[in-house]
């Protein structure tokens, strides 16, 4: 009887150390690639400090829809040849620009949202609320100003990209039940599923 | 033994086939064909009793909240008009990207459509005030909208089917198949997401359409006062201009939708010089779908 459970306990450990020597990870498809979520070819150096913060261009210059419609979109290569079409400075890295932005597709950035399907983000409608782009998109750093953008190392964080922020759905509903950006006096906002779930 | 392990525990999807095989996509004629097959087969029809028109949503759940909303949106269908077409189910299939089912189960009738033509006349969930299927949901997945609409979410589903269970009108349909793997579902519209197996699901009186539109209004009303453009109306989203795909798709006009809580609704307009009736079995707890017939 001794050795019989000795032998059935065994089974179950070398079942359990095959499940962890060969199982498969937990959400194999869940990891999210931040370094794929914008791609622009050929590289086009864009940096958001020098437009935003610099010369003080609105999000919804570049981003149409930022303020107006569901999707914030990406800038048409036609939209960035409104300014730069003629050289801008005489800066020697402008020339690097304007052969970049010669060579680009007529939509030089491509991006995939992070956005799971069964969720709905409308920006217009949180800009419509006063909510400015930054809240969301400069999280937990403060004032990010283009030094502290540069020296950033950080994985997942480029100076190209607004953001490289990991949205979930607790930042979402603190602000939806006015926990967070108290001093902003935003209007209640929904909380029931349906006003952004699917 | 490490072997045996290995391929009872190991590599479980590896070993049994990955559902992300090559899929196959059924045309617009296969959903064509189930429909006209789900219409000739059709349904048991239910008794219908005479209701009042629906108001403000009265319902025994407390996390209901419906006394600080302006809208909740409803249907009535024309009985007088109605012939049974099943324009409705593919226009309905088609928006909320509803899967075919299997020959099997077709043979049976457990069609997935949320829209079923029992008796002659399309049935489909009555979104009830006081809905039952809510109640007994163990994750929330089923809940109410503070717009009057029993909402689904599909990512919360564990598929307890307790609702479905609980639904006088057998209006919910559990997905027992993984449609995609099996070459059974087409993404007709990129706004309604698919749903997995083991997932219920059920008529959402196009929600989408109705958020959709609901977003766009608060964003035009917030710019318009931001620039200071005056405002035509109270500036409070009713919902107005929005359809839903069978109503849209009905070809005489027999599917009203609208706000029985706004009086210059087609629906309110119309089921006011209407005899109601609605299914016995939900005609107690408040529905929002209800049937016209006759003049009063």
């Amino acid at each position: 009887m001794k050795y019989f459970s000795v032998a059935v306990l065994g089974i179950i450990c070398a079942f359990l150390l095959a499940d962890f020597l060969f199982g498969q990870g937990v959400s194999p498809t869940q990891k999210s690639d931040l370094d794929e979520s914008v791609t622009s070819t050929p590289a086009i150096v864009f940096k958001h400090a020098l437009h935003g913060d610099s010369i003080g261009l609105d999000c919804a210059y570049c981003h149409t829809g930022a303020r107006s419609s569901g999707h914030a979109f990406m800038p048409a290569k036609s939209d960035c040849m409104d300014c730069h079409r003629l050289p801008l400075t005489e800066n020697p890295g402008i020339e690097t620009l304007d052969s970049a932005l010669a060579g680009a597709a007529s939509e030089p950035w491509v991006v995939k949202s992070n956005l799971p399907e069964h969720v709905v983000f409308h920006h217009g409608v949180h800009s419509a609320a006063g909510v400015e782009c930054a809240d969301c998109h400069r999280p937990h750093r403060g004032a990010v100003g283009e030094a502290t953008l540069a020296s950033d190392g950080a994985q997942g964080f480029r100076n190209d990209i607004y953001g490289g922020e990991k949205f979930d759905m607790k930042m979402c509903l603190s602000c939806h039940r006015g926990e967070t950006f108290k001093q902003k006096n935003f209007k209640p906002a929904a909380t029931y599923c349906a006003a952004c779930h699917r | 033994m490490m072997a045996a392990g290995f391929a009872l525990f190991g590599c479980r999807d590896g070993l049994l086939g990955s559902s992300s095989g090559s899929r196959k996509l059924p045309t617009l004629g296969d959903f064509e064909d189930e429909v006209r097959r789900a219409v000739a087969q059709g349904g048991r029809g239910f008794e219908l009793v005479k209701v009042p028109m629906p108001g403000s949503i009265k319902s025994s759940l407390s996390t209901v909240r419906s006394q600080d909303s302006a809208n909740r949106f409803g249907m009535a269908i024309d009985l007088d008009v109605c012939d049974g077409c099943g324009k409705c189910i593919l226009a309905c299939n088609m928006e909320n990207n509803v899967p075919l089912v299997t020959e099997d189960e077709a043979a049976k009738n457990r069609f997935m459509h949320w829209i079923q033509i029992c008796g002659g006349v399309p049935f489909m969930c009555a979104h009830c005030g006081d809905a039952p299927c809510e109640k007994v949901c163990p994750t929330g997945a089923a809940n109410h909208t503070p717009d009057g609409l029993s909402a689904m979410m599909y990512k919360r589903c564990t598929g307890s089917r307790f609702c479905g269970a609980n639904c006088p009108l057998h209006a919910r349909k559990f997905n027992f198949n993984d449609a995609q793997a099996l070459g059974l579902a087409r993404k007709f519209n990129d706004e309604v997401p698919q749903r997995g197996k083991g997932v219920m699901e059920k008529c959402s009186m196009c929600l989408q359409r109705l958020q959709n539109d609901r977003l766009r209004f608060k964003t035009e009303v917030g710019v318009a006062k931001a620039a200071g453009v005056p405002v035509l109306g109270s500036g409070e989203w009713r919902g107005r201009g929005v359809q839903t795909a069978c109503s849209e798709a009905c070809s005489k006009h027999a599917i009203i939708f609208g706000n029985w809580l706004d009086e210059n609704s087609e629906l309110v307009k119309v089921a006011s010089r209407r005899e109601l009736y609605a299914p016995s079995v939900v005609a107690g707890l408040d529905p929002s779908v209800v049937y016209m017939r006759g003049r009063r």
